[in-house]
């Protein structure tokens, strides 16, 4: 007798892996299914408001009827508002934190509180907006006060993915560069950010996903329930589709009416989530094709 | 050229020079066989050291270039090829050597006729040819040459056969003198085996060069090989 | 007077020592292979000849390191001229994402150099030197990542050759490439060494028998024996090196 059966436990093994399969399989199908459905519940619900005079048009009647166009424009405001202060200054942090700041407790406690940072919840971010933007600095309600407070919430996760697009070049770049005579500030510039530019990139466009979906920060910031105009600076308020969605089905003047509309919003919504991974991962490919490693 | 290019081409520079070495000890050793001059033998003699080094300088460089560059195929072949060659050289050198040193222990005998007998000094020569050839053939890489070289070793055996033969016949008339005769023979024995040694490089030769092996081959077979 | 040289060096990463009490002299034009198995060193030791341990945080150095009698670890030693006078060559090949051109011109550049023919001439010089200008002088343009890696490896030692230094540092630069461009690298190390003196770290014996004049074998961080690389490959005089070199090691 042979002190292991082997027929026997190649069964067992087959007998395992197939359940093994069938697990995984049936989650990740499970997972699909529900991002299926609520896509094309949305999609079912929303289609049929979307038209060009939705996306371009002012809401009329208590935001019953009409198109969009103001919210679409606020969020695009805020998007960019926040970039422009969260991405320079988390990019310039994830390098100093990177390349400069020398290993030790000091370093550990920094990652450690940004990591916190990114695991408070938005609303915090928004009371801490409101009482330091709108209130202490007297910004105001405003897009200013709306942009830095999403940039506040972002900076974590830009910081984070800079620093790891940072940490994925190999050190002989650095050394080779140094190397050759040049200064660490040279060797950044020059040779490490253009290496971990494609995955920054995805990091940026992430925040960026992040941020056109966020309700709470901009809640005691600057989102208005309804404005009759555009904004005109970057003191007036705006609108901002998530609150838009969030006013509209629950507080509007007719919700049941203005159903088709909430739906509508959601869906352009998650059009412009969707089209920002795109963007995402094409950006990524193609630069990753131009310092393609190998 | 690669490093291992210049380092051959060494080794076969230098395999060369012991090859002229050689051939000129051994024409050497055929002319003061013939006058059995004294003064040569010496010269012969401080040559040998000579011969000497230069084997061990080969063998040194043989031995590095396996250690360091790994020789394969040809390359390995023509190293293996140089180090027994190398050797064959040197024992051929050491032939010259001890024809000086049967010149110089000669006292008062007289070999003239017992030399022309014998045709010692065509053996000789057709010893120093083979030497020449054989050198040619690796020169010029020429394997029909160095097959060449087999038959004419044969002609050697045969003139060692009928030396034999007549010095025996000498030892029977004059036993007196049975020393002296002895040592000749040995003297014709040795060229043979200069013939046997340039026998054994034309087969290294032909071993590089065409990678055959023709060492262990039957006789008869071994000619038929190409 | 030797090129290179480290007296009683001692080298400790925190508190664990990788280097103990090191001694080797080497004379310049000539090509010194390190060898020894994972860790034990010898990529540390190398890294001392142009500072790179620097950048790792919490090292210490006893004893003196000299590149042409200069102590380079002694105070007030500018790091970036120091590291001018070296050239290294890694075990991946890694151009910069830049193009073939640009790839050599960038120690020039760092370096403040500006006069546009002067760097023209010099990338020539360097790419010629590494016998690769022919396989890219008409693709100068392109990107570095469009060679292949034998020819990447040695655009990177034109690439370290364009500053000029006297010394090249090389660590373990065939370990990613194939055997037909590991032997154009041994052949240009043969080349080199007319014109620089170089240091090569290498995992592979037969490489360290081919190219090197002298070899150091290190074990454990100590160099238990450093001689000619003929002596040290035929005749090692110490039972531990002749164990590593003939594959019994342990």
């Amino acid at each position: 007798m042979p002190l292991i059966d082997e027929n026997k436990l190649t069964k067992s093994k087959n007998r395992n892996q197939k359940i093994a399969f069938f697990l995984f399989a049936s989650v990740g199908y499970f997972i699909v299914t529900i991002l299926v459905a609520i896509l094309s519940f949305i999609v079912y619900k929303g289609i049929g408001v979307i038209n060009w005079n939705f996306i371009s048009q002012m809401p009329e009647e208590g935001m019953t009827k009409g198109g969009i166009y103001p919210a679409i424009i606020g969020t695009l405001y805020l998007v960019s508002g926040s970039m422009l202060f969260a991405f320079p200054i988390g990019v310039l942090a994830a390098i100093y934190m990177n390349e400069y700041f020398k290993d030790g407790i000091i370093k550990r406690i920094v990652r450690m509180m940004t990591n916190n940072l990114a695991g408070v919840p938005s609303i915090v971010f928004g009371l801490f907006g409101m009482s330091l933007f709108v209130n202490k600095l007297g910004f105001g309600d405003s897009i200013l006060a709306g942009s830095l407070t999403l940039g506040l919430l972002v900076l974590p996760i830009v910081i984070r993915t800079t620093e790891e697009a940072l940490k994925a070049v190999d050190d002989t770049f650095r050394q080779a560069s140094l190397g050759l005579g040049a200064t660490k500030w040279q060797t950044t510039r020059r040779v490490v950010l253009p290496i971990a530019f494609p995955n920054i990139i995805t990091g940026l466009i992430l925040s960026i996903g992040r941020v056109s979906g966020e309700t709470a920060p901009i809640l005691f910031t600057v989102a208005a329930y309804f404005l009759p105009k555009l904004p005109s600076s970057i003191f007036d308020q705006a609108m901002a589709l998530p609150y838009h969605l969030y006013v509209i089905s629950t507080s509007g003047t007719n919700i049941e009416e203005s159903r088709p509309i909430a739906y509508g919003t959601a869906l352009v919504l998650i059009l412009i989530v969707l089209i920002c991974n795109l963007i995402a991962n094409g950006l990524r490919k193609y630069f990753s094709k131009k310092v393609k490693m190998n | 050229m690669s490093h291992i290019e210049v380092e051959m081409q060494q080794l076969k520079a230098e395999i060369v020079e012991m090859w002229n070495l050689v051939s000129a000890q051994m024409k050497t050793a055929m002319v003061a066989l013939a006058k059995m001059d004294k003064g040569l033998a010496k010269e012969i003699l401080n040559n040998e050291k000579k011969v000497n080094s230069l084997e061990l300088k080969i063998d040194r460089d043989c031995e590095n270039i396996f250690a360091l560059h790994n020789p394969v195929a040809n390359d390995l072949r023509l190293v293996l090829a140089l180090l027994r060659i190398n050797s064959n050289l040197e024992r051929i050198g050491d032939i010259a050597a001890s024809v000086a040193k049967f010149i110089n222990k000669s006292d008062g005998f007289e070999y003239k006729g017992l030399v022309e007998e014998t045709h010692a000094l065509e053996m000789f020569e057709e010893a120093c040819d083979l030497v020449d050839d054989v050198k040619a053939s690796f020169e010029t890489e020429n394997t029909q040459l160095a097959e060449s070289i087999f038959k004419r070793d044969r002609t050697l055996n045969e003139l060692n056969k009928n030396a034999r033969a007549i010095v025996i016949a000498h030892i029977k008339k004059d036993p007196e003198n049975v020393e002296s005769f002895l040592s000749f023979l040995a003297i014709i024995r040795k060229l043979e085996r200069s013939g046997d040694q340039s026998k054994s490089i034309a087969e290294e030769l032909i071993f590089f060069i065409e990678a055959k092996v023709l060492k262990h081959a039957p006789k008869a077979e071994g000619n038929k090989l190409n | 007077m030797y090129k290179l040289e480290s007296k009683n060096v001692d080298f400790f990463y925190g508190t664990s020592q990788a280097l103990k009490n090191i001694n080797i002299a080497i004379h310049p034009n000539t090509v010194t292979a390190l060898i020894g198995p994972s860790g034990c060193g010898k990529s540390t030791y190398l890294r001392l000849f142009n500072r790179m341990n620097d950048l790792i945080g919490n090292t210490k150095i006893n004893g003196q390191v000299l590149i042409d009698g200069d102590d380079i670890y002694a105070k007030g030693v500018n790091v970036d001229s120091l590291r001018k006078k070296t050239g290294m060559v890694f075990q991946k090949p890694n151009p910069f994402p830049k193009t073939i051109f640009e790839n050599v011109a960038y120690g020039l550049r760092v370096n403040g150099i500006t006069d546009k023919k002067f760097i023209e001439e010099r990338v020539e010089t360097s790419i010629k030197q590494v016998v690769l200008w022919d396989e890219v002088k008409d693709k100068l343009k392109k990107s570095a990542f469009e060679l292949s890696g034998g020819q990447q490896q040695r655009l990177c030692i034109a690439r370290a050759l364009a500053i000029q230094p006297s010394v090249i540092l090389m660590d373990e630069p065939t370990s990613a490439l194939d055997p037909i461009s590991t032997a154009k690298i041994e052949e240009l190390i043969y080349e080199l060494k007319s014109k620089y003196t170089i240091v090569i770290v290498t995992h592979n014996m037969q490489q360290a028998g081919r190219v090197s004049d002298s070899t150091a074998f290190f074990y454990l961080g100590e160099l238990i024996e450093y001689s000619a690389t003929k002596e040290l490959f035929t005749n090692p005089k110490i039972e531990r090196t002749q164990n590593y070199i003939t594959g019994r090691f342990g």
